[in-house]
């Protein structure tokens, strides 16, 4: 399960372009509202709060927490087989968005995590999450 | 409330690994077994609702599929696996107004392929996608398998939920499923057999995630007057209701305990004049053991959190107080997404059910669900005959 190369690609589009140059820089972008200040998730195209419509990209720190998580046993799809026992999961940033994630070490609830950066020989930079062991 | 709607036909088509027939041919077929139900000609119907399947079969050209002529209602309603409740919401309110005086509403899917699986026959990338969404499967976060087990995960964390309670739901359903002639799956389980079946993605085993099944289902809706009239004992429409929550993904967020079944449920309750505590029978949306779960707790059966334990008795079983899906739901019996329960709940109303038949069956308590926990249809159901 550690063989990234074996993972799909991922390819940036115009809307994630930012978000998959940030990883490659080893940085979390995600967005945050121009008008009202309320930190939104990467994909987000309106603020979910205010109603703002320009969202613009910013930097999180990469600290979350484990919000809830699910290790795969049945590959979804015959191109994960291979990497079956895989752990995905919920990550609360910091900042407040919830992304979904693949997570690393011993998932529990609450878990604090730190972000790391996977840097594929094919395909964009992404980040994963790895449990730390300080909580 | 006195009923002004009711359902007076029943149509479902040959359900599971049946090959070679459309989503639209199996949508067809269920129309005119309704209407031929009903005592009903094709030619008495004056609506089609119609919610497409996975591959977005059956659409509006299904009227000219069926010869349907000067049609006063037609659409498509799609909620994913809230449609087929939404679709006989919708035609009771065109019963009332007088918009229409009988109509269809119909489901019909296709997903599975002879040689396919089911895991391939709903999971399978045709091409790689772009964008975030190449995120998503780039991490493996793919298929409702995963998204379910996740909701199911929080709640375990959240409320001391336990898989041996999930499977509690399991062993009564399938317990139920033995004694219906058209279930997929009706040798009995233990909880031993739960826990022993492979873990899909943790805390999920296989047993705790519903069938895939080609096939088609529809009603016919008309007024409660009409319907006394027709071949069938009717089966009043009584209340409904809706709920979306658009559960933003972020701190605070209640995804994996509380979903719209909590607004739905007791709006299509107070419609109907009743509470919780008047309900016979409940037919509920079981894509998992865990929706069911957290139906329960969402309608109000019990108090939230308290899911796992109120069922872990097997009180939804055929020896229990609280009969649930009693024809063995999605989990044993077929997947026809919302219409699996509804057409449990009209067999059971009009008196049908042979050996699993319930004694009470005035109101009936039905959902469905969309999504991943993202959209909810309630309906309440009388079998009572006047």
């Amino acid at each position: 399960m550690n063989d990234t190369a074996t993972w799909p690609p991922m390819r940036r589009d115009a809307k994630s372009a930012e978000f998959f140059e940030a990883a490659s820089r080893g940085e979390l972008a995600i967005k945050k509202c121009t008008d009202c200040g309320r930190s939104l998730a990467p994909e987000a195209m309106v603020c979910t709060d205010c109603g703002g419509s320009v969202p613009a990209w910013t930097s999180a720190s990469g600290a979350g927490t484990l919000i809830t998580w699910t290790t795969v046993h049945k590959a979804p799809n015959p191109v994960f087989a291979p990497m079956v026992p895989y752990t995905v999961g919920v990550v609360e940033l910091a900042e407040g968005p919830w992304l979904y994630a693949r997570i690393t070490g011993e998932p529990r609830a609450g878990a604090a995590l730190r972000a790391e950066f996977v840097h594929p020989a094919e395909g964009e930079s992404y980040p994963t999450w790895v449990v730390t062991s300080g909580q | 409330m006195a009923a002004t709607a009711a359902i007076a036909g029943l149509g479902l088509t040959d359900v599971g690994k049946v090959y070679g027939r459309s989503a639209t041919d199996f949508a067809a077929e269920a129309v005119r077994l309704a209407a031929a139900d009903a005592g009903l000609a094709i030619t008495d119907l004056d609506g089609l609702l119609v919610s497409p399947g996975t591959k977005g079969s059956p659409k509006l050209s299904l009227q000219k599929v069926l010869g349907l002529r000067d049609l006063r209602l037609l659409a498509e309603i799609h909620a994913l696996g809230a449609s087929p409740a939404a679709m006989i919401a919708a035609a009771a309110q065109a019963i009332s107004s007088g918009e229409a005086t009988a109509i269809a509403c119909v489901f019909a899917d296709a997903p599975l392929r002879e040689k396919g699986s089911s895991r391939e026959a709903f999971g399978t990338q045709r091409s790689l996608p772009s964008g975030f969404a190449s995120y998503h499967l780039g991490i493996g976060a793919i298929t409702p398998n995963l998204f379910y087990a996740m909701a199911a995960r929080r709640h375990f964390e959240t409320y001391g939920t336990t898989s041996e309670q999930l499977g509690a739901i399991a062993v009564g359903q399938r317990g139920w499923a033995a004694h219906n002639p058209i279930a997929q799956f009706t040798k009995p389980i233990t909880l031993a057999d739960h826990q022993s079946s492979p873990l899909i993605a943790d805390p999920l085993h296989l047993l705790d995630c519903c069938l895939v099944s080609n096939g088609g289902a529809a009603v016919i809706v008309t007024s409660a007057e009409r319907a006394r009239e027709l071949a069938q004992p009717p089966v009043d429409i009584l209340g409904w209701g809706q709920a979306h929550p658009g559960q933003i993904m972020r701190q605070g967020s209640n995804f994996g305990l509380r979903t719209g079944a909590a607004v739905a449920g007791p709006a299509a309750l107070r419609m109907a004049g009743v509470s919780v505590a008047d309900v016979d029978l409940l037919e509920l949306y079981d894509s998992y053991t865990f929706t069911v779960l957290v139906t329960l707790e969402d309608y109000g059966f019990c108090a939230k959190g308290e899911g796992g334990a109120f069922v872990s008795d097997g009180k939804l079983g055929p020896d229990g107080s609280l009969p649930c899906n009693t024809g063995g739901g999605q989990l044993s019996s077929y997947y026809l997404t919302g219409f699996t329960p509804i057409v449990e709940a009209v067999v059971q109303g009009r008196g049908q059910a042979g050996a699993r038949q319930v004694d009470k069956k005035d109101v009936i308590m039905v959902s469905g669900s969309g999504g991943v926990l993202e959209h909810h249809a309630t309906l309440v159901l009388s079998g009572a005959s006047a």
